[in-house]
């Protein structure tokens, strides 16, 4: 076809001008149509919501209320949910224990529920070579008949006494109780408890008064609070407790009702912030506390109706103090300044209410006996015993007592045999567990005497400063249980894992927050479901019991482990009268001073019970208090400056092998001990102090990420953490700050970075610690190094438990 | 070439802008008379091409249509005869199932609850349809939340509080929701592929133009009504964002 | 906008530094509130994201006269660019508007999907309170922490990568609290009613929150008081956020003052 002369095929080709044309005519009529105007709209808008950026769903305000129980304080939050989605925790105001704040690790907290890669999602055990982190799911059913399985097999050919518990709940807790119930119940003499600073503050009241009456301080009544090293403001006690009536203390700026005086080595927190920071050599406390009774006994400001009336053994004690601890001579021994010291008793023995307080640091780690001893000493000069604003004396919660088990013959038979660690024995008479010979017993021996170990709410390869012992004892143990719901280093270890629910989703009760000056019981509620797969180790020990059989299952006859906390609370409804509610108008310490018996605010067992479901808790904000005359259970009846059962004890075994370097009477009271590690011995010129803040988590809980937040770039830089030394120290081995250096002690060493500090003591070198998790995830695992696995400071006289605060340490520039 | 003439005609009764006018015609004149040459072709298929494209391909292109999991008639609900419901004005037989919480926040679409509050007994119809009877074979039967597709669900970016504007504000439903509650059919729900918003926050109008306030949802909109009603403090950035 | 920014509300902060013990409650309490992101090393101090942030100050003595405190440093909510201005500098500098001074509250407001990040502003904050976005926090084809974003509140936007992103005094706590009022049929809301997180998180109570030009107000009562101080307060900048320190060392790191300029002032009134 021709079209003017040319064939319309030519015509219609598209060649290079009317491709453009097509283009051009395309181009004109997009132009003329919405969609360039719309794509640029929405790819605008397209960009500001990308894809991967997760949208929070919407949904109801919830406010669902529990306890929190990350650590010993028992604080009361409040979560906030969306739906069903937990998104903030917040500090309750309906709570005696704090009155609307918490510490940062509780703020945290959502952070360990929702943080999958820390978790363990289900049963597992092990496949791949220990802490290799292999490991596959399995169920329920079997990794309980696997566990009841091999106890059972042990218990058959008699071995019962190589089964170890390692329990990290509270003392007097239901799990605690749950925990050494079976271990009772199979027939093993080693229940382990992690030691804390309570342990020793209930010892050192047991051998001075007779009674273990929990840690009770009335600091809010106080008026000079004396702080040998406890870190008041670093996590010591319930922090939203204490730091709330720090606030307090400091509403008025010129006139402040209150005195804190805080001993302790380097300018912490508490020491910057107290009003008077006194630094002593760690480890010598126990010298200052007699330096200041010296001055107090000299100058006659001791309380005579205590002494002359409620004490015994005083004359002793006088003549000790009198004789060996003179500010002179304290002041020698501590590096304190002699008039610092005198200045501080007339303080101390002239104030209304003075307290001293122990426990160093966050009071997680145990203490020194002698010491935690010479500061109840002090606090009985001033006649500050059961007193207002002083140490109070309490009974233990009224729990009711679970029927006692009926062992086996397999059982009779196993808990006759003595325990691995020694404690309780002859020469440990007054120690629950220790470590150290536990772990040494294992190290030691061809084959490891323990075969199968239980580890409960606790990571003792991390958490214990023991110069990394046992977790070089728990390498040789062939089959290791652990029930934690995170991926912590004993975890690692573990054979196998039966993990707990997070603390958000657990019901589980509180007994006595630590330091709370009158009795209270909390509920921690699950405010949300379980993520996983996961349940309640009081649950497992029920139903593993149980699949043992035979009078372990009879010991257990519970369903579920609910039942087994509303038995112990029916003691609460039975024995004296409490609350469940609190409106947070008159503070429960306020309360108590007025001294005004309780009519409790509930009439029936199941209503208290509902309430305690429901509000978390039940308190008793009264007190009795002197009482001096019948309050010591001490075989004198009386507050015993010279210890008698220390006397009674040192009949069984030498003072020697009680590790006491003291004689005659002198070991029966308090006294300073110098230990082993001279000055300048050899190489080894300088001494780590390990040291704990608030806002890093060094317990069984893992740090949540947020709180790496608040380190600061000289504490920890990239993997690096640093070591404070005082530019004193540092010029002297020509360091600067930043400085790369190896830490050498004899059981171990770490690779640090060197943080110049005034406020650290010259000589010292302190390491935080929380850090060095070689376990978890990419937030924890690596992150700066571990000082417990420095740890070597020998063993504390008496109790047998570890100086952790005293190690000599040689440092090389790396 | 006749045609050549019709410009010069023209330019005779107008002045010099009707002589341009001619000369483009005259131009284009020539284009038609040799089609083929010009590659006019070319140009208007691809004129029309992407007018067809931009007009109604892409319009239809941009959504993605879902249809609601169950099929609800708002006009049936709200229907006196049929059904009773609290509430002596519109905005309160609305507010019925769309509640505002103690909280002040809006509840938006009802939970599976608030449908359970009448139809409680999966084996008990009340009403005749076959809609009811798979809503409650689906999901009252197993306790399920119905997953509904929100028409008017704002970015994540956006805080509004409906509080603010129908009760302080009282403004009512309709005003950005439209007739809605009159349906008897849930219309088929269109997001936008590259947004990922409804259409009903453009508009169904690919020009946005809108008629009437609900036609569309976009910040203008707000601020165009903020403006209106005396409330220019309102048009600050933090009170609709967050 | 040159008008004057006060429209009846203007809430400001008032932190007691005697009160305050460094634990840092308040840091965790913002950035949980606020979806804040978390990253693996957080110790990049330049480029981790802390609304509320820490310093850590020494006075600089020798042992055992060493004393520590700290500085909690949200945004300060400026008032003044210190030249003039009527707006606090991040905002003059703003390129997108994508950060005004909020007329009804004063609160200096930052919308993510405006800004298009060129970080100037932070370049302009002379108190470092702007952090800017370098990675996508929250990632759902990338997390950062498997299942984290399941404790995201949704009262706050998370934000994406490439964007400035500060403190709000919690405005959705503002929000929050007039939803509230108006459930209740009041248009106004006590002081109670709206606090920021932080403020209400403080274990110390160290931190009081409200409104400044309400003289009944806990914070107007408290910036009356002579040891009173806002952060280089020569800059001019008027933040809304005050201290107290009854400690002459403390407030004198407040400010760069020139030798003998600092007016010592606890032992005029103590």
């Amino acid at each position: 076809m021709k079209f003017n002369g040319k064939d319309i095929t030519e015509l219609l080709a598209l060649n290079r001008r009317n491709f453009i044309t097509l283009i051009v005519g395309g181009a004109v009529g997009i132009g003329l149509s919405p969609l360039p105007w719309k794509m640029a709209d929405d790819s605008a808008i397209w960009t500001q919501n990308w894809p991967w950026v997760p949208v929070p769903p919407v949904g109801e305000f919830l406010h669902e209320k529990t306890v929190c129980t990350l650590c010993p304080g028992g604080c009361g939050i409040e979560v906030r949910k969306v739906d069903d989605r937990a998104v903030k925790i917040e500090g309750r105001t309906d709570y005696p224990v704090n009155p609307g704040g918490i510490c940062p690790l509780g703020m945290g907290g959502l952070q360990l529920l929702y943080n999958e890669q820390i978790r363990f999602t289900g049963p597992v055990k092990r496949v791949g070579p220990r802490g290799s982190g292999k490991y596959v799911n399995i169920g329920w059913d079997e990794a309980l008949s696997m566990l009841a399985g091999r106890i059972s097999g042990l218990r058959k050919v008699g071995k019962v006494d190589s089964i170890t518990v390692i329990d990290g709940n509270r003392m007097r807790s239901t799990m605690a109780v749950m925990i050494e119930r079976l271990t009772k119940a199979i027939g093993s003499p080693n229940y382990m408890r992690i030691p804390t600073s309570e342990d020793t503050f209930q010892t050192a009241g047991m051998l001075m008064q007779g009674s273990d009456s929990p840690m009770a301080y009335d600091l809010e009544n106080s008026d000079y609070i004396l702080s040998f090293g406890s870190g008041l403001l670093d996590g010591w006690g319930a922090p939203g407790r204490i730091i709330n009536a720090w606030g307090q203390w400091r509403k008025d700026r010129l006139k402040r009702a209150t005195r804190i005086i805080q001993v302790e080595s380097r300018a912490s927190n508490t020491a910057s912030k107290a009003d008077q920071w006194v630094p002593a050599r760690p480890g010598t406390e126990a010298a200052l506390a007699l330096g200041i009774a010296h001055v107090i006994i000299k100058k006659g400001l001791h309380n005579t109706e205590f002494v002359n009336t409620s004490a015994s053994g005083f004359s002793a004690f006088k003549e000790m103090v009198l004789d060996h601890y003179s500010p002179e001579k304290v002041a020698e021994i501590t590096g304190t300044d002699s008039n610092k010291i005198i200045s501080l008793a007339e303080g101390f023995a002239k104030a209304k209410a003075p307290v001293a307080v122990c426990g160093k640091g966050k009071g997680a780690l145990n203490g020194s006996l002698y010491e935690s001893m010479a500061i109840l000493a002090l606090n009985a000069l001033v006649g500050n015993i059961n007193m207002p604003g002083g140490v109070l004396v309490h009974d233990p919660l009224p729990l009711d007592k679970l029927a006692d088990i009926e062992p086996d013959a397999i059982a009779a038979d196993g808990l006759q045999r003595s325990r691995l660690d020694q404690a309780g024995s002859a020469k440990y008479p007054f120690s629950r567990s220790l470590f150290s010979n536990f772990a040494e017993a294992i190290i030691k021996a061809p084959k490891s005497p323990v075969d199968t170990l239980l580890i409960f709410s606790a990571n003792p390869a991390f958490t214990l400063p023991d110069g990394g012992e046992i977790k070089r004892a728990m390498e040789k143990v062939p089959f290791i249980v652990s029930f934690s719901p995170y991926h912590d280093e004993s975890a690692y270890m573990a054979d196998l894992v039966l993990p707990d629910h997070n603390f958000l989703e657990k019901t589980d009760d509180i007994v006595w927050p630590a330091g709370l000056q009158y009795p209270l019981y909390g509920m921690t509620r699950p405010v949300v479901e379980p993520l996983y797969d996961t349940r309640n180790s009081g649950d497992v020990i029920i139903q593993m019991a149980k699949q043992i059989g035979g009078a372990v299952g009879d010991a257990f006859p519970w369903e579920e482990y609910e039942e087994v906390l509303k038995q112990r609370a029916r003691g609460l409804f039975d024995s004296s009268a409490g609350l469940t509610g609190y409106d947070g108008a008159t503070p429960a310490w306020k309360q108590m001073k007025k001294g005004n018996g309780i009519s409790p605010d509930y009439d029936s067992f199941d209503k208290m019970w509902e309430e305690i479901k429901s509000g978390g808790l039940w308190y008793r904000p009264a007190h009795t208090y002197k009482n001096w005359g019948s309050l010591f259970k001490t075989p004198s009846g009386k507050f015993e400056f010279l210890s008698t059962k220390i006397e009674l004890a040192a009949k069984e075994a030498s003072l020697e092998e009680m590790g006491i370097s003291a004689t005659g009477d002198e070991a029966f009271m308090p006294h300073y001990e110098h230990k082993g590690h001279g000055k300048g011995e050899g190489s080894h010129s300088l001494r780590m102090v390990p040291y704990e803040m608030i806002n890093l988590a060094s317990g069984w809980a893992p740090n949540p990420p947020y709180l790496k937040k608040t380190l600061f770039d000289h504490q920890l830089l990239k993997d690096e953490s640093f070591a404070e030394i005082n530019p004193e120290t540092a010029s002297k081995l020509r360091l600067k700050q930043g400085d790369r250096v190896v830490l050498k002690s004899h059981k171990g060493e770490v690779k640090v970075r060197i943080n110049i500090f005034e406020g650290a003591m010259p000589g010292y070198v302190y390491l935080p610690l929380g850090l060095g998790h070689t376990a978890y995830d990419d937030f924890l695992n690596g992150k700066g190094v571990n000082p417990n696995h420095l740890v070597d400071g020998g063993m504390d006289p008496l109790s047998g438990q570890p100086v952790w605060w005293d190690t000599p340490v040689k440092l090389i520039r790396a | 070439m006749e045609n050549q003439e019709r410009p010069s005609l023209d330019s005779k009764k107008g002045g010099w802008i009707s002589s341009l006018i001619g000369l483009i015609l005259s131009y284009y004149a020539k284009l038609i008379s040799n089609p083929f040459r010009s590659g006019l072709v070319y140009f208007g298929a691809g004129l029309i091409g992407a007018l067809f494209v931009g007009w109604v391909l892409f319009p239809f292109a941009l959504y993605s249509r879902q249809h609601q999991p169950l099929d609800f008639s708002h006009a049936i609900h709200l229907d006196e005869d049929i059904v009773e419901i609290e509430g002596d004005t519109d905005l309160e037989r609305c507010q019925y199932c769309h509640a505002f919480r103690d909280d002040g926040t809006f509840a938006g679409i009802p939970k599976l609850e608030t449908c359970m509050e009448c139809h409680d007994d999966p084996e008990m119809a009340l009403g005749e349809t076959p809609e009811e009877e798979q809503f409650l074979k689906d999901y009252v039967a197993d306790e399920k939340e119905i997953p509904w597709l929100s028409y008017s669900r704002q970015p994540d970016c956006v805080f509004f509080s409906h509080i603010a504007h129908v009760k302080m504000g009282e403004l009512d439903c309709r005003t950005c929701h439209g007739d809605h509650a009159k349906t008897d059919k849930l219309p088929v729900y269109k997001k936008n592929w590259i947004t990922g918003y409804s259409i009903n926050i453009w508009g169904k109008n690919i020009l946005g133009i809108k008629s009437n306030s609900w036609d569309r949802m976009k910040m203008d909109d707000c601020a165009e009504c903020h403006t209106e009603k005396g409330r220019e403090e309102n048009n600050a950035c933090f009170v609709c964002h967050k | 906008m040159e008008t004057k920014q006060t429209h009846g509300h203007r809430y400001g902060m008032v932190v007691d530094l005697d009160k305050c013990t460094g634990c840092g409650t308040c840091m965790i309490a913002c950035a949980a509130e606020n979806n804040v992101t978390v990253r693996a090393d957080e110790s990049d101090k330049e480029r981790n994201i802390t609304w509320m942030q820490l310093y850590k100050i020494t006075n600089g003595k020798k042992f055992p006269d060493t004393e520590v405190s700290y500085f909690p440093r949200p945004c300060m909510h400026c008032e003044e660019d210190g030249n003039g201005g009527h707006n606090p500098s991040c905002v003059t500098v703003c390129v997108a508007t994508a950060t005004k001074v909020d007329i009804n509250s004063g609160i200096v407001s930052q919308i993510y999907t405006r800004c298009v990040g060129c970080r100037y502003c932070q370049a302009a904050c002379p108190y470092h309170a702007r952090y800017f976005n370098w990675w996508d926090g929250y990632s759902l084809i990338k997390p950062f922490a498997k299942g984290m974003e399941r404790s995201l509140s949704p009262e706050v936007s998370p934000r994406m990568r490439g964007v400035v992103e500060k403190c709000t005094f919690c405005h959705h706590r503002l929000m929050r609290a007039k939803n509230q009022a108006y459930a209740d049929d009041r248009r106004e809301i006590e002081e109670h009613e709206y606090t920021t997180a932080c403020a209400e998180a403080c274990p110390a109570q160290a931190i009081t929150f409200g409104d400044l030009n309400n003289p009944e107000h806990q914070v107007s009562k408290l910036i009356k008081s002579p040891y009173a101080f806002r952060l280089l307060e020569r800059l001019n900048t008027k933040p809304k956020v005050y201290y107290l320190s009854s400690k002459d060392w403390v407030r004198k790191m407040a400010d760069n003052y020139m030798p003998g300029e600092f007016k010592p002032i606890s032992k005029a009134v103590g």
